[in-house]
């Protein structure tokens, strides 16, 4: 400080410089906060409503939640496919989760092995992020409840419950309700119905076959929403009960069937394999459509295995084919009532005689009836009731091919049904000249060879169980060219009844009298069914058909006796009928594939069996069979066994069969 | 206690004195801004004062003693200790340019013992003391223009490239700017100050484009245009937007902000603190705490003014400097208006050492007011 005044001024003119430009800091910072607190009220008042819905989108979320598929259920509300709950086990991928010790966690509490975990992990990196994963289904109450309490501390892991398809009654309407499984790629559709995000839930399920399949979108329902509050992970925090979006149920679908009719169907079916059609006479409504051997549908809704699959598939019983639409077969002797129709039609006189001597020579060979003895003299009644081969031989190359098949197409053979669902059905065949003109390109002109095998229902002629069963509900009808009905409602809409259809081409006692001839295939005492076709119910009655369907050829002195030929081999056993005779409420058809010669050995006793049942289902004929008989004419003693239905009151003798009829 | 004791020779030595002497309503101002980061770290944490808010009130006390017991330090001996610091800072530097730790994707930390710290945030305060000390001794010509002026830039430009060099481009920045105002604040020539910004503003594009590591010119491009990538980069600020935009003029409520609470704010404790308050307290809060950061930068700035040593008010000017480029380079990050670099909102957020760095910074600055009639000699401190 020696030269305080040079100093001084110095001083001061730093001092000067450093408050105005201190003033400027200063002026500088307080702009810069201003500028920031009008940035504030930019976007805190002016623009608050916009950023408010983006905040509200970032914390709330709407989770989908799958609707119950609707039920399935018979004619009488009895349920054959309903929902029950699932405790599941979800993993879902997040970034800050390695799938592979989450998944060696969770095997403490789940039978998760080596392998499955590594599957797992793979299907966890696959999917997308967020999208859970299942991981195990149907846990035990117990492993829900203890990975539930463990949840927080697993991120990524939920276990919720979902429902799952049961299929009560098992395998018994496996092919007609087919079954719903696990979403595969190929169903996901950019557009419709399968754009839905829903279909990628891992507790959703499309329907894969029959009435799952065809009312797919019905059973479906809307799926719902929950409103969750999530955090920046997409990990839910709370739930917003007020916010939900309530699922609409998928719809009810009401079939025809009757849950104890098939049930029946399928029992008597045994380890056979074959198809059994119950057919309401006067409605077309199906009451039974029972394919034998069937499989678990349930099993189908966790997804098969590879082995378990191939088990099905390679069963030589072929369980996973609908015998009832799918399978052709010859008809047999059980065409022999169109064949008498159509001769009837075609001005053949029913009272006209045939001689039946076991045998008729014809184009340079023997045409052999089933009953190497033979029948005698035949006219049409006896032809249907003994089931006469000679007879319907001469008879059906007399009328040729067309009148057969215009009878046949009438009858609803030779063509598919609309039920409703997909099921693949095959039309069969009913030949025709016309119709070998184009299908039988080798040898394309119709021989009167071709007519004689035609007359019983062999040769060029195939048809399906469900034809069968139309054919004879129509017959019984003898009005209606009645259509058969699956789905008797959708959602408590009434579905159009069978029998809104166009009449039948034939005359009524034309038909009466083919009727005739059935009755005494099951009545008279010599008819080829009478042992089997006994109900016990009273005065009702039932009249049918048998047939038996070759299915090789014969050597002209072979025996066609089924005993000690490989199960491949013997003959497709055919029954058609319906009842009670004088008034028919119900028809039916049953196809044992190879059950040996003769349709009354195989299938007329399960016939009896099923049509026992539906007759008892129905009201007004248990009123009927209830009824007591008139007492005067019976002793007491015999009323007190008469109550049991399956004692008949009399017992005529079974007449002893020369050889099985067909 | 009189005017007239005071100016008896020794009085204003005594502790007691100096104690008074403290400015305690910006003690006050300090105290609530830190009290309001508690607040919402206590909100953020789901009303809990772990993990966040105890701790930032411990450090806040440790740091405000710190600061009052900093405040007794005669100016002499800041002034002596100002090249040495500076030298440690830069020492420090390259140090833990050879050993440092690497701590997301940046070699910025050097271990002493237990503790981790940046030596960077030294330099802060280094080359404030430095720039102070070396102005102290100059005339006013030669602050205006002389070839002195490579001096002060080249003690800027060493730390600066070091830093930027980890690489910690926010605080390298924070360094130069608060090095060039207090070269400003000394009496730089006003052209050489126009000549400097028009070359600066010419060189930043080439900059971006060629000097800056990918990640960081990613958030430059990022902040030009947020919309070109939504759920990186740009995500932070459209989340911090959002956060401040829906918190409208009252807030969503104490403890109700979604955008905070469910995380989908980042760094919702320390960088993005503001974005929580501005969620929870809405236009009134935020407001309200800028109005204490101006109140804190006008009493600091008053402090800087009323020294008599020049030393003195370089220093505080310096120091306030860095807290307001601190603030609005924050404030400006979080509302979308300048790209996101790692600066946080001083005594706000979350994180022990900007916290002891701002309290050590206005532990000099209440040393300056508590001094503000001392004389700093501008040779060599003589005190030492």
């Amino acid at each position: 400080m020696s030269e305080p005044s040079i100093f001084f001024s110095e001083v001061n003119e730093r001092q000067g410089v450093f408050h105005r430009r201190t003033f400027l800091l200063g002026g500088f910072a307080g702009l810069g906060l201003a500028a920031l607190g009008g940035r504030l009220a930019h976007l805190q008042l002016v623009e608050t409503q916009r950023y408010e819905k983006l905040s509200a989108s970032n914390q709330f979320n709407f989770r989908l939640v799958a609707a119950p598929r609707g039920l399935i259920v018979d004619r009488n509300g009895a349920i054959l496919a309903s929902n029950r709950p699932n405790f599941r086990l979800l993993v879902s991928r997040e970034e800050d989760l390695d799938p592979k010790t989450t998944l060696k966690t969770l095997a403490a509490f789940v039978p998760l092995d080596e392998a499955r975990q590594a599957r797992l992990a793979k299907d966890i990196a696959r999917a997308p992020k967020r999208s859970p994963v299942s991981v195990m289904e149907d846990m035990s109450w117990e492993e829900f409840s203890a990975i539930n309490v463990r949840a927080p501390e697993l991120p990524g892991v939920t276990a919720d419950m979902g429902e799952v398809r049961v299929y009560p009654h098992g395998g018994a309407f496996a092919h007609v309700i087919g079954y719903v499984a696990k979403v595969n790629k190929e169903d996901l559709a950019p557009t419709g119905p399968n754009s839905d995000p829903i279909l990628l839930h891992p507790g959703f399920r499309i329907g894969r076959q029959g009435v799952e399949k065809a009312f797919d979108l019905d059973l479906r329902g809307k799926p719902g929403a929950r409103k969750v509050e999530v955090d920046a992970n997409g990990r839910e925090v709370r739930q917003d009960e007020g916010g939900d979006i309530a699922a609409i149920p998928g719809k009810e679908i009401q079939l025809t069937l009757d849950v104890d009719v098939q049930n029946r169907a399928l029992e008597v079916m045994g380890d056979e394999s074959g198809a059994i059609v119950v057919m309401d006479c006067r409605t077309g409504d199906l009451l039974c459509m029972a394919s034998s051997p069937s499989f678990d549908a349930n099993r189908f809704v966790r997804g098969l295995s590879g082995p378990e699959y191939r088990a099905l598939a390679l069963y030589d019983r072929k369980p996973l084919l609908d015998k009832v639409m799918n399978g052709t077969y010859p008809p047999g002797s059980t065409f022999k009532p169109t064949v008498a129709l159509a001769a009837l039609g075609a001005g053949i006189d029913p009272e006209a005689r045939v001689n039946c001597s076991g045998g008729w020579y014809y184009g340079g060979r023997t045409w052999r009836c089933w009953k190497r003895g033979g029948h005698g003299s035949q006219n049409m009644h006896d032809a249907i009731k003994n089931s006469c081969d000679v007879y319907f031989y001469q008879t059906a190359l007399k009328i040729g091919p067309d009148h057969i098949a215009k009878a046949a197409h009438a009858m609803g053979f030779g063509q598919t049904f609309d039920i409703g669902v997909p099921g693949n059905q095959k039309k069969g065949v009913v030949g025709s000249t016309e119709w070998k003109r184009k299908a039988v390109k080798r040898e394309p002109v119709w021989q009167p060879g071709d007519s004689v095998s035609y007359g019983i229902g062999q040769g060029y002629v195939a048809v399906n169980a469900l034809q069968l069963a139309v054919m004879t509900a129509r017959l019984a009808n003898s009005k209606k060219a009645l259509n058969p009905r699956l789905i008797k409602s959708v959602g408590g809409v009434e579905m159009p009844r069978g029998d809104a259809a166009i009449d039948l081409p034939f005359a009524a006692e034309h038909l009466k009298y083919v009727r005739g001839g059935m009755e005494a295939v099951a009545n008279d005492t010599s008819g080829t069914a009478f042992r089997q076709s006994q109900l016990g119910l009273g005065d009702i009655k039932m009249a049918g058909k048998t047939g038996t369907a070759q299915v090789r050829s014969f050597d002209k002195l072979a025996s066609r006796s089924s005993v000690g030929v490989t199960w491949k081999l013997k003959d497709h056993n055919l029954f058609i009928a319906f009842a009670p005779y004088d008034d028919p409420r119900y028809a039916l058809s049953v196809i044992i594939e190879h059950g040996g010669m003769g349709g009354a050995t195989a299938a007329a006793p399960r016939a009896r069996e099923v049509m026992r049942v539906a007759l008892l289902k129905d009201p007004e004929l248990r009123a009927r069979i209830e009824k007591p008989l008139p007492l005067p004419e019976v002793p007491e003693s015999v009323i007190m066994e008469g109550a049991a239905p399956e004692a008949p009151i009399v017992t005529p003798p079974p007449p002893a069969p020369p050889g099985e009829p067909t | 206690m009189t005017v007239s004791a005071l100016t008896r020779p020794g009085e204003r030595d005594r502790a007691i004195v100096k104690f008074s002497e403290i400015d305690w309503l910006f003690a006050l101002a300090l105290c609530l801004i830190a009290g309001t980061g508690a607040l919402m770290m206590f909100s953020i944490a789901g009303s809990s004062w772990e993990p966040w808010a105890g701790n930032h009130l411990i450090r806040f006390g440790l740091c405000f003693l710190a600061m009052v017991m900093l405040a007794m330090v005669d100016l002499r001996v800041w002034s002596a200790l100002a090249y040495p610091i500076y030298g440690v800072g830069l020492l420090l530097l390259v140090a833990v340019e050879a050993v440092g730790d690497v701590r997301m994707g940046a070699q910025r930390w050097l271990a002493l013992g237990p503790f981790s710290f940046q030596p960077s945030e030294v330099m802060k305060l280094g080359i404030v003391l430095a720039l102070a000390r070396f102005y102290h001794g100059m005339s006013a010509d030669s602050a205006r223009l002389s070839w002195w002026l490579l001096i002060p830039l080249a003690m800027i430009a060493a730390p600066v490239v070091l830093v930027a060099h980890q690489p910690d481009l926010g605080t390298a920045m924070l360094i130069a700017m608060t090095g060039l105002s207090m070269v400003v604040l000394a009496g730089l020539s006003w052209k050489v100050i126009a000549a400097g910004v028009i070359s600066v503003v010419a060189a930043v594009p080439p900059m971006v484009m060629f000097v800056l590591h990918d990640y960081q010119r990613k958030r430059v491009l990022t902040f030009l245009d947020p919309e070109s990538d939504p759920s990186g980069s740009g995500y932070h600020i459209m989340q911090s937007k959002i956060a401040l935009g829906s918190g409208g003029f009252f807030g969503k409520g104490y403890g109700l902000g979604s955008q905070s609470q469910l995380n989908f704010l980042p760094e919702k404790q320390t960088d993005f603190i503001f974005a929580t308050l501005a969620e929870e307290f809405g236009f009134l809060g935020c407001i309200s705490v800028l109005f204490l950061y101006g109140a804190v930068i006008f009493m600091a700035l008053r402090i800087a003014s009323i020294s008599h040593s020049h030393f003195g008010r370089l220093a505080a000017a310096g120091t306030t400097a860095t807290f307001a480029l601190y603030v609005l380079i924050n404030g400006a990050m979080v509302m979308g208006l300048a790209p996101v670099v790692g600066v946080p909102m001083p005594m706000l957020s979350y994180g022990g050492t900007v916290m002891v760095t701002v309290m050590i910074g206005f532990g000099l600055v209440q040393a300056v007011r508590v001094h503000r009639y001392s004389e700093v000699t501008s040779g060599s401190g003589a005190l030492l």
